[in-house]
């Protein structure tokens, strides 16, 4: 009974995330996270998922969908999560398609992409730092800790890779397969 | 439309097996999100079998971009539903997700396997780290094309300090975003049209 009700919740979470989703996968990645961790998904599994998202062919939403929702609710949360996140497109299109021509000449919605378009820069940087403070440090860091002992309350050695990937991606466009390939390596040899 | 209704069920049939296939093509080889399959879908659809002009191909995958949701279902959904109607358009739509819902339910069943110990725990530990800086190498590169004015900049930077520093909600941040740069667009009509 509480499969039925993960998995409703689930459809509806992911029916939500599609249907503010404007601008694509990435875009969709802050809520993707809130909603997740809503269902007790970790920062640890999300960055995961970005990393099977680069071997995985397909949307990358589509992936998020059926990773997050198997994580909460096996088979059929992976199932429902997907159904959620596709379904506001097929409603969207069907009714788009009958209003067409006064959709395209609306000048609303090309005024109201061209402020959610820059805002969704903003959603992922924010969805990749909370990532990131997950991931390089310490459990159970706060402000006071981190004050207290800053040396002690992160990994040097995962912030170095957070930051040479980074560079390396963003500013000499190395192939992001090829640096996840390199870290996972470097973390077999010294995190052992 | 009255084309589309006196043709034979076979002939339609063979329609949506096309629909199917090209999107299911093109959701199994195209890596790294939707935007990448649209050359791939477009020489299926207008070169190979013919569905739709070039024109019109165009016209939806742009438009597919201002509706919500997944990319390339939505230009799926345009092309199937253009073409042969609800049917057309499940039958795209459901192309081109298949394969990503059936490969990563089999990754995320898979991952489940790899040991929490010793080498492994660090290359996962370090492959985390690597993952979360290609997230914010997304936000760069998205910023490269999506950040040309003061303006948006400002929005960008808003919607960062309104999700880290006030817990906003996403829909919330997007409809907020979306309503300034309506406003804004309105602002500069008005003084265009003062001007002029």
């Amino acid at each position: 009974m509480t499969v039925w009700i993960a998995c409703l919740n689930l459809l509806f979470s992911f029916f939500k995330i599609g249907l503010f989703g404007f601008g694509g996968g990435y875009a969709m990645m802050s809520m993707i996270m809130t909603e997740s961790m809503g269902f007790g998904v970790t920062v640890q599994q999300l960055a995961d998922l970005n990393a099977l998202d680069m071997v995985v062919p397909g949307p990358i939403a589509i992936n998020a969908a059926t990773y997050v929702g198997y994580l909460a609710g096996g088979f059929w949360g992976a199932f429902a999560g997907t159904l959620g996140v596709m379904l506001p497109s097929f409603i969207l299109i069907a009714l788009v398609m009958r209003f067409l021509n006064a959709y395209k000449q609306n000048r609303i919605m090309s005024g109201f992409l061209s402020g959610v378009k820059p805002g969704a820069v903003g959603l992922i940087a924010a969805a990749a730092l909370t990532i990131a403070v997950g991931i390089l440090f310490v459990p159970g860091t706060t402000w006071q800790t981190f004050w207290a002992d800053p040396f002690h309350s992160f990994s040097f050695l995962l912030t170095g890779v957070f930051i040479i990937t980074a560079v390396l991606n963003i500013r000499f466009r190395v192939n992001p397969i090829l640096l996840t390939v390199i870290a996972g390596i470097v973390g077999a040899i010294w995190l052992r | 439309m009255e084309q589309k209704v006196q043709k034979t069920s076979a002939t339609q049939r063979g329609t949506l097996q096309a629909l199917f296939v090209i999107f299911f093509k093109a959701g199994t080889f195209t890596f790294a999100g939707g935007l990448a399959m649209l050359p791939v879908i477009e020489k299926d659809i207008v070169d190979k079998y013919a569905l739709l002009d070039k024109e019109t191909f165009l016209e939806y995958a742009t438009l597919a971009q201002t509706i919500p949701g997944v990319i390339a279902l939505n230009c799926a959904a345009f092309v199937g539903q253009r073409v042969a109607g609800v049917k057309g358009m499940l039958a795209a739509g459901l192309g081109s997700t298949l394969s990503a819902f059936v490969l990563m339910l089999l990754a995320t069943i898979a991952i489940q396997f790899i040991p929490q110990t010793g080498p492994f725990m660090g290359a996962m530990q370090c492959i985390r780290a690597a993952s979360s800086a290609l997230i914010l190498s997304a936000a760069f590169s998205l910023g490269r094309h999506n950040l040309k004015s003061a303006f948006s900049i400002l929005l960008m930077l808003a919607a960062l300090s309104l999700v880290l520093l006030f817990q906003i909600s996403a829909p919330i941040v997007i409809l907020l975003t979306g309503c300034a740069g309506y406003a804004y667009q309105r602002i500069l009509l008005q003084k265009r049209g003062d001007a002029a």
